[in-house]
């Protein structure tokens, strides 16, 4: 008997029980239930900055506070804002307290990061989503935040913002920062944007996951690794060598990762390192491709998100239909779906404010 | 588990040589064949030494074949590889091992050999020696102390190492099944079917020109898929060449490590031995070995 079956047979309580044991790899199962979002925001709601990885100067955060204040809302910045500790906006403790206390702040309704950098996963551990499981709110941010992207879709199932970050935010009000107030404000996603020649043409629907590369690939056989199965995977990287995302994307598919996707969209593979020595001549394309050829889903390049402008907002963990055709891609969120593989117990209890929510 | 041991070489036995990753000018081995050959072996040369395919010795299908046909081949007793770099986890699946399974042999290697090396102990449950390879040879000679510990491992002779005391090592004496090889290559074998279980093991690792913040991603990578919970004990060699950020780390290699596993009360070894460097002795995967940590040093050995 296979482990899911196992808890069906079991009942809710024993899935329960089963899954609320703190857990080491392979001892949870993914909830597989996502789409319902966190509110969308109104003028006059709070939102909170907090450095959760690399430090950041309250220089650099003042230009998202004028914009978001411009927006109509309000910002606090959080005690790791300006803070340094080595390469860190802050000591690990320093930088899960003030995530903390935004995730418990039912006055917040959405937490913007300050950068990415390193330091998420160092956190991660200590903590407490209890509050957030009750009353999700938006964490917004990208690069090292995959690590919570990761973690809050595997276990929690709650939707999350993939965009540009305090640390990123100009003077001038640019086209990312548009789709990242589109989206705040509940607007829907519809993309449409111009690709490479390898795109593999398809439609498709199904829930968005993803985000940096390096840390989809850190968090793998861990209690945050990223459930793929009927999923459509977004994935974008910066500085690293083609052998190394080669070496992940290997990764990923000798783990599974890649065997039962519903789409693929590849962003941004921006500032990708030479090697010294015998160059690795294959494109990222064809690095990419080439690990996904054996599969018949849509598979699209160039999606202008990632570390490049523009970094254009994408709710991870929605519903969406992307359609790829030759040289173009669409990419439109989906409204009322939730297209849910028939697991009745751990679906209930991945509904936020079911009162037996206890993951 | 039961580990398959492949027989030990005799004088006039076969030893392949073969570039299942990286490219490496044919040249670079010399020093290795006539050493080995000096040792009393024959060497087969196979067809990716010396062979490119840009960055790779020849294309998957080319390095697959080479390796297959060593695995396949019943005169040839052990396999050393060449060289890393990059390639090994492209083809090892699918690579045969029907022919290996009744006619286990050593393979030799290290970096990115470690996916053989781990991917033979937790799926055959065959011991390998992750140890020199030709580039050690070229650089050091056949009478480095370091390379001579290869051709002890290969005689059979039961290895044991020591080493100076280090001022960060927890003491601590345990037995248990020697794992691990490069961190980098661990990282990526987390989640596959070739990640060894590390249970009651004396894991070691090593690595070259990473990052700081990256040694520590992947140090935490392994700890919350739950591989350094349950380890007998941590053996650190060499991780040369580490590259830190425009805005420093602020910890050394070594003080990333120990407070990584500060929270676990194994026995850790500093300063040991394996590396990308000319410190880099044979180390048989998956045999049983007593690590000794006390004041007067560490002491690594085969047990009887």
């Amino acid at each position: 008997m296979d482990r899911r079956n196992f808890l069906q047979k079991m009942g809710p309580l024993g899935a329960l029980a089963a899954i609320s044991v703190p857990a080491l790899a392979g001892d949870t199962e993914p909830v597989r239930a996502s789409g319902h979002p966190p509110p969308y925001l109104r003028e006059g709601d709070y939102i909170g900055i907090t450095c959760p990885a690399g430090a950041i100067d309250q220089r650099d955060a003042r230009y998202s506070e004028v914009m978001l204040e411009r927006w109509g809302f309000k910002t606090r910045f959080g005690s790791t804002i300006g803070r340094r500790w080595q390469q860190f906006g802050g000591t690990d403790a320093e930088r899960a307290a003030d995530f903390q206390q935004m995730l418990d702040d039912p006055n917040l309704k959405a937490i913007l990061f300050g950068r990415g950098g390193y330091g998420s996963m160092r956190i991660m551990d200590k903590l407490n989503w209890d509050a957030f499981k009750k009353n999700p709110k938006w964490l917004i941010g990208y690069s090292d935040i995959t690590a919570f992207h990761c973690h809050v879709s595997r276990c929690f199932g709650i939707p999350t913002i993939h965009s540009r970050m305090a640390g990123g935010f100009g003077s001038q009000e640019d086209q990312s920062e548009i789709s990242l107030r589109n989206t705040l404000f509940g607007k829907p996603i519809q993309y449409e944007w111009e690709t490479t020649t390898f795109n593999r043409p398809g439609k498709t629907q199904g829930i968005l996951v993803g985000g940096n590369l390096s840390l989809i690939y850190a968090m793998q056989a861990s209690i945050s690794e990223l459930d793929t199965d009927g999923k459509i995977l977004f994935i974008e990287d910066v500085s690293e060598y083609k052998y190394t995302v080669d070496r992940m994307l290997i990764n990923l598919k000798r783990s599974g990762k890649l065997d039962n996707l519903k789409g693929l969209i590849v962003g941004g593979f921006t500032s990708i390192k030479k090697e010294d020595i015998a160059y690795f001549t294959m494109s990222i394309e064809e690095i990419i491709y080439e690990k996904v050829m054996e599969f018949d889903y849509p598979v699209c390049f160039n999606f202008p998100g990632g570390h490049q402008q523009p970094n254009l907002a994408l709710k991870l963990g929605m519903a969406y239909e992307l359609e790829a055709i030759v040289s173009i891609a669409k990419l439109t969120e989906v409204r009322n779906a939730f297209p849910n593989p028939p697991l009745p117990f751990i679906d209930s209890i991945a509904i936020p404010h079911s009162p037996s929510s206890n993951l | 588990m039961i580990l398959k041991t492949p027989p030990y070489l005799k004088k006039g036995d076969t030893i392949g040589l073969i570039c299942p990753a990286g490219f490496m000018p044919a040249e670079n081995t010399t020093v290795c064949i006539e050493t080995l050959k000096k040792w009393g072996f024959n060497v087969e040369v196979g067809k990716t030494v010396g062979h490119q395919s840009h960055y790779f010795s020849g294309e998957d299908a080319e390095r697959l074949q080479d390796l297959q046909d060593m695995l396949d081949d019943p005169s040839v007793c052990a396999i050393l590889c060449a060289r890393g770099g990059y390639g090994c986890s492209r083809i090892v699946d699918e690579i045969n091992w029907n022919a290996f399974r009744k006619n286990p042999k050593w393979l030799i290697g290290f970096s990115d050999i470690t996916v053989f090396n781990n991917h033979l102990y937790q799926k055959l449950k065959t011991s390998s020696i992750h140890g020199p390879m030709a580039g050690a040879f070229h650089k050091a000679g056949g009478e480095d102390a370091y390379i001579l510990t290869l051709r002890k491992a290969l005689s059979g002779r039961k290895m044991s190492y020591k080493t100076e005391p280090h001022g960060m090592n927890k003491f601590g004496k345990v037995s248990g099944p020697l794992v691990g090889g490069n961190l980098s290559i661990l990282a990526h074998l987390v989640g596959t079917p070739s990640f060894p279980d590390t249970k009651d093991c004396l894991l070691f690792l090593e690595d070259v020109g990473e990052y700081l913040y990256n040694v520590d991603r992947m140090l935490l990578q392994l700890d919350r898929a739950g591989k350094l919970h349950h380890l007998g004990g941590l053996i650190i060699g060499g991780f040369s060449d580490c590259k830190d950020t425009v805005v420093g780390f602020g910890k050394n290699i070594y003080e990333i490590i120990q407070n990584r596993v500060a929270p676990y009360s194994f026995p850790v070894a500093y300063g040991f031995p394996v590396s990308h460097e000319k410190e880099n002795v044979a180390l048989k995967i998956g045999v049983v070995h007593h690590l000794q940590v006390t004041k007067s040093g560490v002491v690594l050995r085969e047990a009887k």
